[in-house]
């Protein structure tokens, strides 16, 4: 390949048959979808968009990109790619940690899984190679417990361990891989995909050696000019002054719900009220926080360690306790204490289910309760935590219930009989923005392309007004020209994700900066106009695979809640979601014909001839 | 007048809420010019060179940010109204 940058060797494995086949990458899908997300999309459609999401043709994708592991900011980021057997989309999830820089370090773009091994297996990677080994010693086990078994067998250092835990194998819908113990790729359900295929976990032992620049001269100042932007942002990320670097994701839970954009109690309200503050990225720095972890060249550090310090849960250290999940889990399911949402997410990271979508089956539960919906399935009070343990417990085993919650959120509404309680698109939870409070997330979660979801165009940079150095800020409640700045943030994003940086970056670094690092990275001439013309390939190209899956005309929607239910909390009262006029908008800007990408568009991005 | 302060403001007005002693009937441009003059450290924070509230700032009147209400930064706050301060923040 004449492309530098890339360790141009992909592993195919082969479950069924137990083979491993080293590739390079087809250059043109190099040029046009440049890695991690993108290129994984492209390995994805290849195998066709039929395919039964748990069966062994499914392929699943461990996906770095042409900046992974590398010097530049940010970089430690994976995309784990496969159609989801939640959504029935192609979806692909990233984390963050060492594993990704590990993986390129050991001499890989990605790992591609396919098949279904006779027996449970994990892969270890080590210098070249990817090795198929028995892993009937950790399966049964939690996430926390393969991760120590790992580290006792081949020592921590230098050592990356991505597994599913007890839900991955049991297929619960939503199961997710979880890296060295709190990082989550968490949405989607591709640890459930992994269960499918016996496959418990991804191994890898690689000591640093970043990849050099093909052309130095320019990596140089594309680096540093990057990097400045980080640190002199001032607002954000400027590392230990910035609020995502002191407080972490969760210093969003108190403006969202002063604004009435905090979904809570099943999206019934727009605002937790006093119960946001208690489970607060302010409250927890005040009375929890013990650490400021961080994930390979980042200095922004937004992770954030706490240990709890009494009640049943005394002792429990973790470090994922994040604006989303704690809304899932907090918020959404009327429950306001912060210990309790401590607990709750390390146990979805333990049992490998996605924390954001966890709460959605156990709010609709706690709503159908109130509703008297349940008939004889019991129910459950809002913000009950010890029952939500159990019931997280059950979800993860197939037990009782826990069964049908396994299933999702579009299952358990149906369960009760009121599919209605769903606050889902395409089978996926929303997660912690309400659309009535701010517009652009509910053109943003009818038009992903992985059902609902805040990443694939993450509006309220703009309508918090903090976009790089305060470049763009739009009126959180009108809806006009929400279609196009969608369309924007989710080409800008599908780029960021296939080189593949933490989405943070955003925050400081524009498609200047990224045009830059890629073009040195590689060797190639590329413009901010080129990042833009990617990212739109690399999102019709998903539209692409989910029309051909059937999502057809009408599939992107929201629950009628949005719509139809106006807000009665300060803020956003009074507000629901204009849908339909922002996806017309939406629609006119893609060139889609509601929805579906014509043959001409395909054309003209270069993805069918 | 009660005002909440968030995220990194907080440390600098040391509480979560702060009482201001102000006449009634200010506007939300004169209660942050109070805000400021109690608390000097909050002047870059919150105002840029030309002494206005930086777009990425937030002053919330009932959860609404001021420069979206109709009389924007010249708005009379009633009685009883909320007010919350924010900094930037972001996330997700
Ligand atoms: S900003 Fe946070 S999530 Fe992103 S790379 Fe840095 S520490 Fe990791």
């Amino acid at each position: 390949m004449a492309l530098g940058g890339y360790a141009n060797r992909i592993a195919h494995v082969d479950l069924t048959n137990g083979t491993v086949e080293y590739r390079g990458i087809p250059e043109d899908w190099a040029r046009k979808y440049i890695g991690a997300r993108g290129l994984g999309v492209r390995y994805v459609f290849e195998n066709g968009p039929q395919v039964d999401p748990l069966s062994p043709d499914n392929l699943l994708c461990f996906m770095n990109g042409p900046l992974t592991g590398t010097e530049a900011n940010m970089s430690g980021r994976m995309a784990i790619v496969t159609k989801s057997p939640l959504t029935g989309t192609v979806t692909d999830s990233h984390h963050g940690g060492w594993s990704a820089a590990r993986l390129r370090w050991a001499g890989f773009d990605g790992v591609l899984v396919k098949g279904k091994a006779k027996g449970p297996v994990y892969l270890y990677v080590q210098d070249g190679t990817v090795e198929i080994r028995d892993a009937s010693e950790v399966w049964g086990k939690g996430v926390h417990d393969t991760v120590r078994f790992f580290r006792e067998r081949y020592g921590e250092k230098d050592l990356s361990v991505i597994a599913i835990g007890q839900a991955g194998e049991n297929l619960v819908r939503f199961a997710c891989w979880i890296n060295e113990d709190d990082r989550a790729s968490g949405r989607g359900g591709t640890g459930c995909v992994g269960g499918s295929k016996l496959l418990k976990a991804i191994v890898i032992k690689a000591p640093k050696k970043m990849p050099k620049a093909a052309d130095l001269e320019a990596w140089k100042p594309a680096h540093k000019n990057a990097l400045a932007a980080i640190m002199h942002e001032q607002n954000i990320t400027s590392p230990r002054k910035g609020g995502l670097s002191v407080y972490g994701t969760n210093v969003l839970m108190n403006i969202t719900s002063t604004m009435g954009a905090l979904p809570s109690k099943n999206s019934m309200l727009t605002s937790f009220g006093p119960g946001a503050e208690k489970i607060s990225g302010e409250y927890v720095k005040e009375h929890i926080l013990v650490d400021d972890p961080t994930c390979h060249a980042c200095p922004v550090a937004c992770k954030k360690e706490v240990e709890i310090k009494e009640g049943p849960w005394k002792g429990l250290r973790m470090e994922s306790l994040e604006y989303e999940p704690a809304w899932s889990l907090g918020a959404n399911c009327g429950n306001d204490d912060v210990n309790a949402v401590a607990k709750l997410i390390d146990l979805c990271n333990d049992y490998g289910v996605d924390a954001i979508e966890t709460g959605h089956p156990i709010s609709i539960y706690m709503e159908a309760t109130e509703r008297g919906y349940t008939n004889g399935d019991g129910g459950i009070a809002w913000g009950d935590t010890m029952a939500m343990v159990e019931l997280v417990r059950k979800i993860a085993f197939r037990e009782g219930i826990g069964n049908v919650m396994a299933e999702g959120a579009d299952a358990t509404a149906k369960h009760f009989g009121h599919p209605e309680l769903a606050m889902t698109v395409k089978g996926q939870g929303i997660p912690a923005y309400d659309p009535r409070g701010l517009k652009g997330m509910g053109i943003g979660y009818a038009t992903s392309n992985r059902g609902a979801c805040h990443l694939r165009a993450y509006t309220p940079a703009a309508e918090l007004g903090v976009m790089p150095f305060g470049s763009l800020k739009v009126d959180p409640l009108a809806w006009k020209g929400k279609g196009e700045l969608v369309k924007i943030f989710q080409d800008v994003h599908a780029f960021s994700d296939s080189l593949d940086l933490c989405k943070f970056s955003a925050f400081a670094e524009g498609v200047q900066e990224y045009a830059a690092q890629y073009a040195a990275m590689v060797g190639v001439e590329f413009t901010a106009d080129d990042v833009l013309k990617a990212g739109e390939r690399i999102y019709n190209l998903e539209r692409y695979y989910n029309n051909l899956a059937g999502f057809r005309e009408g599939s992107d929607y929201l629950p009628a809640r949005f719509i139809q239910e106006p807000s009665t909390m300060p803020g956003s009262q009074g507000h629901v979601c204009e849908l339909d006029e922002m996806l017309a908008e939406y629609y006119a800007a893609r060139g889609w014909e509601n929805g579906v990408v014509p043959e001409s568009k395909l054309r003209e991005l270069g993805i069918i001839d | 007048m009660q005002v909440n302060f968030y995220a990194t403001l907080r440390p600098i007005v040391g509480s979560r809420t702060v009482q201001f002693d102000v006449d009634e009937n200010i506007t939300v441009q004169q209660l942050v010019d109070a805000v400021v003059t109690r608390f000097p450290r909050l002047r870059q924070e919150l105002l840029n060179d030309n002494g206005d509230l930086y777009p990425h700032v937030h002053v919330f009147v009932n959860g609404r940010d001021a420069p979206y209400l109709p009389d924007g930064v010249e708005t009379l706050i009633q009685p009883g109204d909320t007010i919350d301060i924010f900094p930037a923040v972001a996330g997700g």
